[in-house]
């Protein structure tokens, strides 16, 4: 009778000792969960809903470097190259007809190329459809640069209007997210940057900024 | 006697053992670490959902309804944006796939208009949204690879439009 007490002792040990432990491990995992979520809160709460998700808007790692060349062809088929407007201060704004922002800032853009010309300031419009055409579909080009025309003529664009900018994606830092500008001083170098669409005094403040350097 | 009773203890106690493992599996599987959300791949707004596998009436139209989710803070046009400009979301069934998509058909877009130009009105699609096809089968197993194309935008930024991979394991008997 005393060993069946003993035996009968520990095995109720053992079954307290496991209810124990499973109890802690569920409380254990439970504060995890919940400080996992807290740092999830935590970290949504640095980027706001409805912003990109990743990186600064104001950064490339172009920022500081020679803007690089380029030479494309305008609406009438003319080649432009940026190397044509050193010793001006130019924005490069990166734009697509399916863009709405894009479409948002367009006046800005001519208003602030207004302003500014006197001081020796160009804007070139790029546009980047990422449509993925071949360089030999003469009739997807075709079409592409009509919309182009089309969207600049509605929009007012009086600067020059360049096409097929994903052809220099690449060297641009992959035009991700449109629109994008470039905003470049008077010796070629890029001084600041802006992904997306913000607005009219802080595109002014990125081109004061260009002049001044 | 004695010792058939403590044989019989340690069976419990073996019982027990067991029984507190098989509870702690249960209960991991039941963590709320367990279903944090997936992760979304860098650049993909749009997810596919399900159905993974579908069993249809080999050449007999059937009606399967897709499952989508736009990502957080994102919109797509819908397959009926209000400008010709903007890029309809649409799906795609590849040729010679052994499934035909005989006709999809869309839900109505939701009005939206961006922060800076609240008097323009988009058509888009945000959060969960579907959509329903009809599909023709032949007989036998093929893994189609179907696809979706869109273009995303958030408040500020748009993006490229993008094609992503709808794969379905249609089965027609």
């Amino acid at each position: 009778v005393k060993r069946n007490t003993i035996v009968l002792g520990i095995t109720l040990l053992l079954l307290a000792v496991f209810a124990w432990a499973g109890w802690a491990n569920w409380e254990y995992r439970k504060q995890a969960a919940a400080k996992q979520a807290a740092m999830a809160a935590a970290k949504a709460e640095l980027v706001p809903a409805g912003s990109a998700p990743d990186a600064s808007l104001n950064s490339s790692p172009l920022l500081g470097k020679q803007a690089p060349e380029f030479s494309l062809a305008d609406l009438s088929g003319k080649k432009v190259s940026l190397s044509s407007y050193k010793g001006k201060t130019v924005m490069i704004n990166f734009w697509a007809t399916w863009c709405g922002p894009c479409k948002i800032e367009t006046p800005w853009l001519v208003e602030l190329r207004n302003e500014y010309a006197s001081k020796g300031f160009e804007i070139l419009g790029i546009s980047a459809e990422a449509d993925d055409l071949a360089d030999d579909d003469k009739a997807g080009l075709a079409k592409q640069k009509a919309a182009v025309a089309a969207f600049a003529k509605q929009e007012h664009m009086e600067y020059p209007v360049l096409i097929n900018g994903d052809s220099i994606s690449t060297a641009y830092g992959g035009l991700d997210a449109m629109p994008t500008s470039f905003f470049v001083d008077r010796t070629g170098k890029v001084v600041a940057v802006q992904l997306g669409i913000t607005s009219k005094a802080d595109m002014a403040a990125k081109i004061d900024k260009a002049l001044a350097e | 006697m004695k010792k058939k009773l403590a044989m019989t203890f340690a069976a419990v106690a073996l019982g027990i053992v067991a029984g507190a493992s098989g509870l702690g599996l249960a209960l991991r599987a039941q963590s709320p670490l367990a279903d944090s959300n997936r992760p979304m791949a860098h650049g993909a707004t749009v997810e596919y959902l399900f159905p993974e596998q579908i069993t249809l009436t080999s050449g007999k139209p059937s009606a399967v309804t897709l499952h989508f989710r736009v990502a957080e803070g994102y919109h797509i046009n819908s397959h009926t944006p209000k400008d010709e400009s903007q890029i309809p979301t649409s799906f795609a069934v590849p040729e010679s796939s052994g499934v035909r998509l005989e006709s999809a058909s869309y839900p109505n877009g939701v009005d939206y208009a961006l922060p800076l130009d609240p008097g323009t009105k988009l058509s888009v699609y945000t959060g969960e949204f579907t959509v329903q096809t009809r599909l023709v089968a032949e007989r036998g197993n093929h893994l189609v690879e179907a696809s979706l194309h869109y273009q995303a935008c958030d408040k500020s930024v748009c993006y490229p439009p993008k094609t992503i991979k709808v794969p379905i394991d249609v089965i027609g008997n």
